[in-house]
């Protein structure tokens, strides 16, 4: 039914894998930055922060990818040629044109939800942090982190669940994940029902895994706590 | 400071590189993928089709290792001035305007265009001469792929025209055959093995003359460029002539159509 | 590359003149979104298994895949077959405008199902059972005592599904609709000037973020009037 192209679609969702790893390591990091800096004394980090979220909320992903795309490559090439006029080119290719966008969009949502997590730690925990002595690292790494990242999985999980529903819409700059395999097989087989329906499971699929994976951390992280009422 | 020291460190990194690079030659070449049987993708994974092959040919002759990069049809021109690939080898016809902001090489390939539409569509689109009759347009949806020749054709010759736009040619045959649109204005070749001939367009037909304005589709399809670079022009054109002259570009035609898709005289 | 004001003074006028078609998109599909998802909802908190369980899996696909990838199914895959394009559907189908508004409202049912969701199952137990004691019945319990406070707690959640349903609009470019979106990409095809276009086109929608954003804050204010305390 597939008529041959089932590897092609195979590899198309190790592209999706992929472009989910490496956006969601840059998702984090862009989340916690954006988080710490809202979070700050700082009155230029806020507005910085808080310029990031407005930009990246309020503009629609498609655009994002589009002016990633096609602007990376003039903005990097002008800045390389301040340094080294013989440079051709320094290019972003699509891969990563693609997954920094979604990561930048994602990640001011993660902004939000990480100083959300942050601000729901109980002060009584950190109080008594502070009165068994501990510095302020210990304080962080024992006391905020954990109970934040608890606080912070149930939006985070929808999170990452946008970012993989996020990568098929990469496929517009050319990146060969399972839409543009699709897009690809109907010129040769005609057929857009099938194709797309096999897009949309394959995408189901790693929606459902990131589900309940989610689900299978959340149950670790309240082990605890679990049984008392 | 720190960050300006890796800069220059990664400048460098990469200025090596390319001094490494000046003996393999690597050039990205961008097409569409979705436009058989002149680029597309097959189901093994490889790109197939007639510029696939010219873009081969090419790049054995001139000595250049050819990377292939995918790209939507109305991206194509700002992602080379972008300098997301290097050559367009994408069936682009050499037009004045394109030539405002790229260069080509010479044609390799005719560049016409043709109406198609159903065969229930009894009216005449054209008059005796060849020219269109616009008030016969109306009342009928025509589907066109941005940014294509054929849309520049129908914008200035029937601008009251009701049009759609459409990302990709795929899409136009499906929306014609489901009736979406009435009529479709796209590469006569094409449309005669992807469609015509075959089950699914029984119920079409060619509606009009094949159109070939110089003005509208050029002197024919040519390897796009950015501007300025006189040597890899050269050495384009001259790896055409020879594929031209050796008989090459008729095999290539020949392995999709019965007959040629070029004139002897570019070869000169 | 030089940036070319003159041309984002041009492209503004032509990109803004699809706004209307932007509004369409975003206030149907929003309307019927919203009558879809408290269907939706009604049939997730019913008790009856079997609606529970089908308003889930409707829930769990439309959640699961990414909104482009639906629009192409409904958009290109559904004409595939004779049955869809004899039926009396034909005629919504048949327009790129009536496919994405379909699309979009699938979609956005699911997702505001569940943001009623977790609104209705905010509201405090306390405040239910005062109402029984009152002698109120399960209909008038939802009627006057979850559907307002519901309403409020989902709220914020409900606002940022609606920025999220402006931002999904873009993508009915994708399938010939001549949205600001699909004008500005018409207009790239044009001129070769991604940067001027695109970057216009994002500061539009950041406006209208922004607007969407200020008047849910509004309502949101209206709504909590007589909660707020005294400052």
């Amino acid at each position: 039914m597939l008529s041959g192209w089932w590897d092609d679609y195979l590899w198309g969702a190790v592209i999706v894998a992929k472009v989910f790893a490496a956006s969601l390591s840059l998702m984090v990091l862009f989340g916690l930055i954006g988080a710490a800096a809202k979070l700050s004394d700082n009155r230029v980090a806020q507005k910085i922060a808080n310029g990031y979220t407005v930009v990246f909320r309020g503009t629609p992903e498609i655009l994002v990818i589009l002016l990633l795309y096609f602007g990376s490559a003039i903005a990097l090439t002008a800045i390389a040629k301040l340094f080294d006029p013989d440079i051709r080119f320094v290019d972003v290719p699509p891969f990563w044109a693609g997954t920094i966008a979604i990561a930048l969009i994602v990640g001011s949502y993660a902004t939000e939800t990480f100083r959300g997590a942050f601000l729901g730690v109980k002060p009584g925990s950190i109080e008594a942090a502070r009165a068994l002595g501990m510095s302020p690292l210990q304080t962080f790494i024992y006391i905020r982190i954990p109970e934040m990242w608890r606080i912070a999985l149930p939006p985070f999980g929808n999170h990452m669940l946008s970012l993989v529903k996020d990568t098929a819409l990469i496929s517009i700059i050319g990146l060969n994940e399972t839409l543009f395999v699709a897009k690809q097989a109907i010129t040769v087989t005609g057929k857009p029902f099938t194709m797309y329906i096999v897009v949309g499971i394959i995408y189901l699929g790693f929606s459902t895994l990131i589900t309940l994976s989610v689900m299978g951390i959340e149950k670790f992280g309240n082990r605890t706590t679990l049984g008392a009422r | 400071m720190r960050l300006r020291s890796i800069q220059l460190m990664a400048i460098g990194v990469v200025a090596m590189c390319s001094a490494f690079n000046a003996s393999a030659e690597t050039l990205r070449v961008g097409m569409e993928c979705t436009y058989a049987p002149f680029n597309y993708r097959t189901a093994d994974g490889e790109l197939a089709g007639y510029d696939v092959d010219v873009a081969k040919g090419v790049a054995k002759i001139i000595g250049a290792d050819f990377e292939y990069v995918c790209q939507e049809w109305d991206g194509m021109i700002p992602a080379l001035l972008a300098n997301k690939f290097d050559l367009i080898i994408a069936s682009m016809s050499i037009t004045e305007k394109r030539m405002e902001k790229i260069d080509f090489s010479g044609p390799y390939r005719f560049s016409t265009g043709q109406i198609v539409g159903s065969k229930k569509t009894k009216v005449n689109l054209f008059d005796g001469s060849g020219k269109p009759i616009p008030g016969n347009f109306k009342g009928l949806k025509v589907g066109l792929e941005r940014a294509t020749t054929y849309a520049s054709w129908f914008e200035e010759k029937l601008p009251e025209a009701d049009v759609l736009l459409y990302d990709s040619s795929e899409s136009l045959y499906l929306d014609l055959q489901n009736g979406r649109v009435d009529l479709i204005m796209t590469n006569p070749m094409k449309a005669y093995l992807k469609f015509l001939s075959k089950e699914d367009g029984a119920g079409f037909e060619f509606k009009g003359p094949v159109i070939d304005e110089e003005k509208y589709f050029g002197v024919g399809v040519g390897i796009g460029l950015r501007q300025g670079q006189a040597e890899l022009k050269q050495r384009l054109n001259g790896a055409l002539k020879q594929l031209i002259n050796s008989g090459d570009l008729e095999s290539y035609a020949r392995k999709i159509f019965p007959f040629k898709l070029h004139k002897d005289a570019w070869g000169q | 590359m030089s940036f070319d004001l003159n041309l984002i003074l041009d492209s503004l006028p032509r990109m803004l003149a699809g706004l209307g078609v932007t509004l369409q998109l975003l206030l149907v599909s929003g309307l019927l979104g919203l009558i879809l998802a408290i269907l939706l909802l009604l049939m997730r908190i019913s008790g009856k298994f079997y609606l529970d369980w089908v308003a889930q899996v409707y829930i769990y696909i439309f959640r699961g895949t990414p909104i482009l990838v639906q629009i192409f199914i409904i958009y290109y895959g559904l004409p595939q077959f004779e049955a869809v394009r004899d039926s009396i559907f034909w005629h919504i189908l048949r327009e790129p405008t009536g496919c994405a508004i379909l699309a979009l409202t699938l979609n956005t049912g699911a997702y505001v199902s569940e943001i009623l969701r977790g609104g209705v199952l905010g509201v405090d137990k306390g405040l239910l059972e005062a109402g029984s004691a009152l002698g109120m019945s399960a209909r008038q319990k939802f009627i006057y005592i979850t559907t307002p406070l519901a309403t409020r707690i989902a709220l914020p959640a409900y606002s940022n599904d609606v920025i999220s349903l402006l931002k999904s609009t873009a993508l009915a470019s994708t399938i010939t609709i001549t949205d600001m979106t699909g004008i500005a990409r018409t207009i790239v095809a044009d001129t070769y000037a991604p940067y001027e276009v695109f970057i216009s086109l994002a500061i539009i929608y950041m406006i209208f973020t922004f607007g969407i954003q200020k008047l849910f804050g509004l309502f949101e204010r209206y709504l909590g009037r007589y909660a707020r305390r005294e400052e």
